[in-house]
């Protein structure tokens, strides 16, 4: 019985790794797709935003925030959308540093699919943004997932910001996640 | 040179500062790990004084006797969502290191200043990685060190690492 169990572990590892992952953009018509993962509460509990009740508030935020933004890339499960990532930018003397974040529906949670995510943007973001040295990610302390996927991805863990992000109304502490490009390339 | 802490003092910048403003705003050695460029002339003085330090939301001279030799500014966030975190900065006059100087007008200042700016919940410090001299009064003071945030920005076109420190209000000492 035991070793029945674990060959059933082994075979479904081995269909999750096999998964047809790949990132493009998000666009208007991928709405219902991404309504799936921003109404359900449990991916938004760590998100600034509240679930999103229609889908006219759904299609605005693809057309003026996911379409102009400078790195926004929809996760797709054979060519559908099942989550998000994106890279912000910054100017000036803060140009050097873009910011991470990542969002996944919740059906899909647990099978590696955001530390793959993770690692396809790292592999192009330092060739596609040549300023670029410093990707770096802020997570909730209790965010325990999260940390796991920057973690699996080589990210370095340098501290924890008390109080950083005020989140629904509650202040938070966040761990703070880098990757350098020098890291990336060494 | 034997410095009395009990005379210094925190106040509002004044025109009539340029002079003095001038002996270490327009001196390398300070400026180094600030975003300011050192300043050339009395005239940049009475600029920088008139169109930063006035209006600024919270900057202050440190004194000696009345008599400027450095500044504490702490800049709370704007935006709705930012407006309970501020950033602190401090330089002071060469000729006056060594002396806890700067020290003694943080310590002057971080409680003053939570009063001044109740909404503010966090107070941080950057502070450049090989910037000891800073790093030692932020720790002096209280501020707790979170980590190195490893080619975190440029200044003076050089990629920095920065320790960011923090002060809470609710690090303060509870009133009696």
């Amino acid at each position: 019985m035991e070793v029945i169990s674990v060959v059933q572990l082994d075979q479904t590892k081995a269909k999750d790794e096999c998964l047809n992952l790949s990132l493009r953009p998000l666009q208007v018509s991928d709405v219902d797709d991404f309504m799936v993962w921003a109404s359900d509460e449990k991916v938004t509990r760590f998100c600034t935003w509240e679930p999103y009740t229609n889908k006219e508030d759904g299609l605005n935020y693809i057309k003026n925030t996911v379409v102009p933004h400078p790195w926004f890339r929809a996760i797709c499960v054979d060519d559908r959308p099942v989550g998000a990532i994106s890279v912000s930018a910054n100017s000036g003397n803060d140009k050097c540093r873009g910011e991470l974040g990542y969002v996944l529906a919740s059906k899909y949670w647990g099978k590696g699919i955001v530390t793959r995510a993770v690692k396809m943007v790292v592999d192009t973001i330092f060739v596609e943004w040549p300023h670029l040295e410093r990707l770096e990610a802020l997570v909730d302390v209790e965010n325990v997932g999260s940390q796991r996927v920057l973690e699996k991805a080589g990210f370095q863990r340098e501290g924890v910001l008390r109080k950083y992000f005020i989140l629904k109304g509650r202040s938070r502490d966040m761990v703070m996640f880098s990757l350098l490009s020098t890291d990336y390339h060494s | 040179m034997e410095v009395d802490l009990s005379k210094i003092t925190l106040r509002p910048f004044k025109l009539e500062d340029a002079d003095d403003f001038l002996l270490f705003a327009g001196d390398d050695q300070v400026t180094n790990y600030l975003r300011w460029q050192t300043l050339s002339s009395k005239q940049e003085a009475l600029d920088h004084i008139k169109d930063v330090c006035i209006p600024h939301p919270w900057r202050r001279s440190i004194c000696i006797d009345n008599c400027s030799i450095g500044f504490i500014s702490i800049f709370p966030f704007s935006g709705e969502e930012d407006r309970f975190k501020a950033n602190i900065g401090f330089g002071v006059a060469v000729k006056y290191w060594g002396h806890g100087i700067a020290t003694k007008a943080v310590k002057m200042a971080v409680p003053q200043f939570f009063v001044d700016f109740p909404d503010v919940v966090r107070l941080e410090a950057f502070i450049d990685a090989q910037n000891l001299g800073s790093q030692r009064v932020v720790e002096k003071t209280g501020f707790q060190k979170e980590g190195m945030l490893r080619k975190y920005a440029y200044m003076k076109g050089k990629l920095r690492d920065m320790f960011i420190y923090s002060f809470l209000s609710t690090d303060l000492p509870a009133n009696p």
